[in-house]
């Protein structure tokens, strides 16, 4: 037994001694003679698993292709996404360069900063990009070539905050496109639910019961209380909200502007404010973001048809003198429904309390 | 060799040139190693270092410039295992993974010393990083295969 493991041992190292030459041998033979060795193996004994190596590097390289081509899409599709949001901007800017060349003079462009939060939050402030040395001032109307956006509040050197009419302080006279209806336009509270756009309604409020408004009139900031130039666009009308009393109408607003989307803005210097702005909406591109869903049905400002500047302030004279000349009956009939900035009430009232002998 | 672990070698055999090329890793598994050593453990170390000679010119007929490097390499691993089996005379994971790692770094050696493709520094970086990684990464595929593949090879008890 014990010799027949010797044997066997024995064995062992003979075969595995010849092997380890024959590696030996293989190694050191020249090419001319090892190539056709080789090759025989390859073209008999190893063909099937040469044949299984080329089919799986051909599902390895088409795995590869696939996954080049869908990073080729993805990229395309990046590509794509930042094309169109050039577009938008690209569009934008057009606009507020075509509202600076209509603005001519008193106002101060700035970019708009948004604070970083969730995207459901409601924005009512913004960051400016120009302050009091660009010619800045509190209370300076910001603009966007839609129309409304804000006022500023904070006024620093070179940056200014600006409250949005999503403010819950952000008040604006406002009137009807065709002058015929006065209000005041306060941000619209009732956020609980309902689509984003939504949350950014305004309200015109204390409209005299008289004044049926139709859907989609245009609203614009009348000029009164002196904050907010005359005829500049606020948003439109989409319906009336039912109230408790009969003596007056609020609308629902859906504003001009989008505060979310706004990049960009001017800033009206006081001096231009209190000139006035003329037709410079009226001639303004229509497409406005939250307005577009709903048709224009209202006739439009009396003081923005005309072509030039002049006769605009010309119309715009007329419907100050109209107003004044207004003011005597508003007096009798109309005390209630004041339609002025608080800040000037004050100034108006005692000019139109009428004189008791 | 028995027919079971011919056919658990041959499976293991094609997911050499199947399964290692799809996976394309830098240090990837040896499934020929694995094969090798599953043969040679349940063989004498003739036998063993036959089937290292014939697996290991297989292997290099299809690499030009080392022919005959990795049929040097397996006859002394297959030898070795077998050899060690015989030894140790036990069949668990553990046992099976140190066969298989130290069966791959041995064969990767043995082939770069005969081949002398890559010397010194690089050499040195292949033999403690490249090898060892291979090593870890084919025994563990290893461990997990043969148990895998235990019906097959083995035989049920009577």
């Amino acid at each position: 037994m014990a010799r027949a493991a010797t044997l066997g041992g024995r064995l062992d190292t003979i075969v595995f001694g010849a092997c380890v030459l024959t590696a030996l041998v293989m190694s050191a033979l020249p090419d001319q003679v090892r190539e056709p060795v080789a090759g025989a193996l390859r073209r008999t004994i190893v063909a099937p698993l040469v044949g299984l190596h080329r089919g799986a590097e051909r599902w390895r390289a088409a795995w590869l292709e696939s996954e080049r081509h869908t990073l080729q899409r993805d990229s395309v599709g990046m590509q794509v996404t930042r094309v169109q949001a050039l577009e938008v901007e690209n569009d934008r800017l057009r606009r507020l360069l075509g509202l600076g060349n209509r603005l001519a003079w008193g106002f101060v462009p700035a970019e708009a900063l948004h604070a970083e939060g969730r995207a459901e939050d409601v924005v009512t402030t913004l960051t400016l990009t120009a302050g009091r040395l660009a010619g800045v001032a509190q209370y300076s109307p910001v603009v966007a070539p839609e129309g409304v956006v804000g006022l500023v509040q904070t006024v620093d050197p070179r940056l200014s905050i600006a409250i949005l009419y999503s403010h819950p302080d952000f008040r604006v006279s406002a009137m009807s496109a065709d002058g015929a209806a006065f209000g005041i336009v306060y941000p619209h509270m009732d956020r609980s639910g309902g689509r984003p756009t939504e949350r950014y309604l305004l309200e015109l409020r204390n409209v005299p019961f008289r004044n049926e408004l139709p859907i989609g009139t245009h609203i614009f900031s009348s000029g009164v209380g002196g904050v907010w130039p005359r005829g500049v666009l606020i948003g439109t009308v989409v319906q009336e909200v039912p109230e408790p009393e009969s003596w007056s109408r609020t609308y629902l607003v859906r504003p001009a502007v989008n505060p979310a989307h706004v990049t960009s803005v001017m800033i009206l210097t006081l001096r231009r404010a209190q000139q006035g702005v003329g037709s410079v909406w009226m001639s303004a591109p229509e497409p406005a973001p939250a307005a577009k869903e709903t048709p224009v049905i209202g006739p439009r400002p009396d003081f923005a048809r005309g072509d030039s500047a002049r006769d605009t302030t010309r119309r715009d004279t007329t419907r100050r003198d109209t107003t004044r000349s207004d003011t005597t009956r508003r007096d009798t009939t109309r005390r209630d429904t004041t339609r002025r900035d608080t800040t000037r009430r004050d100034t108006l009232r005692p000019d139109t309390v009428p004189k008791r002998p | 060799m028995a027919i079971r672990t011919a056919a658990a070698c041959a499976i293991l055999i094609a997911m050499h040139y199947t399964v290692r090329p799809l996976l394309g890793w830098r240090s990837s598994i040896d499934f020929l190693l694995i094969a090798l050593v599953l043969g040679s453990v349940r063989t004498r170390p003739a036998i063993a270092a036959v089937y290292g000679l014939l697996l290991g010119l297989a292997a290099d007929s299809l690499t030009i410039g080392a022919f005959g490097a990795g049929a040097l390499a397996a006859t002394i691993v297959g030898f070795s295992a077998s050899w060690l089996k015989a030894a140790f005379f036990a069949d668990n994971f553990a046992l099976n993974a140190i066969f298989l790692c130290a069966g791959k770094w041995l064969f990767d050696l043995v082939y770069m010393l005969m081949v002398r493709r890559i010397h010194g520094v690089e050499m040195l970086v292949q033999l403690v990083l490249w090898t060892p990684l291979a090593a870890i990464v084919t025994a563990l595929a290893g461990v997990i295969i043969t148990t895998l593949l235990r019906p097959v090879y083995q035989q049920k008890a009577a």
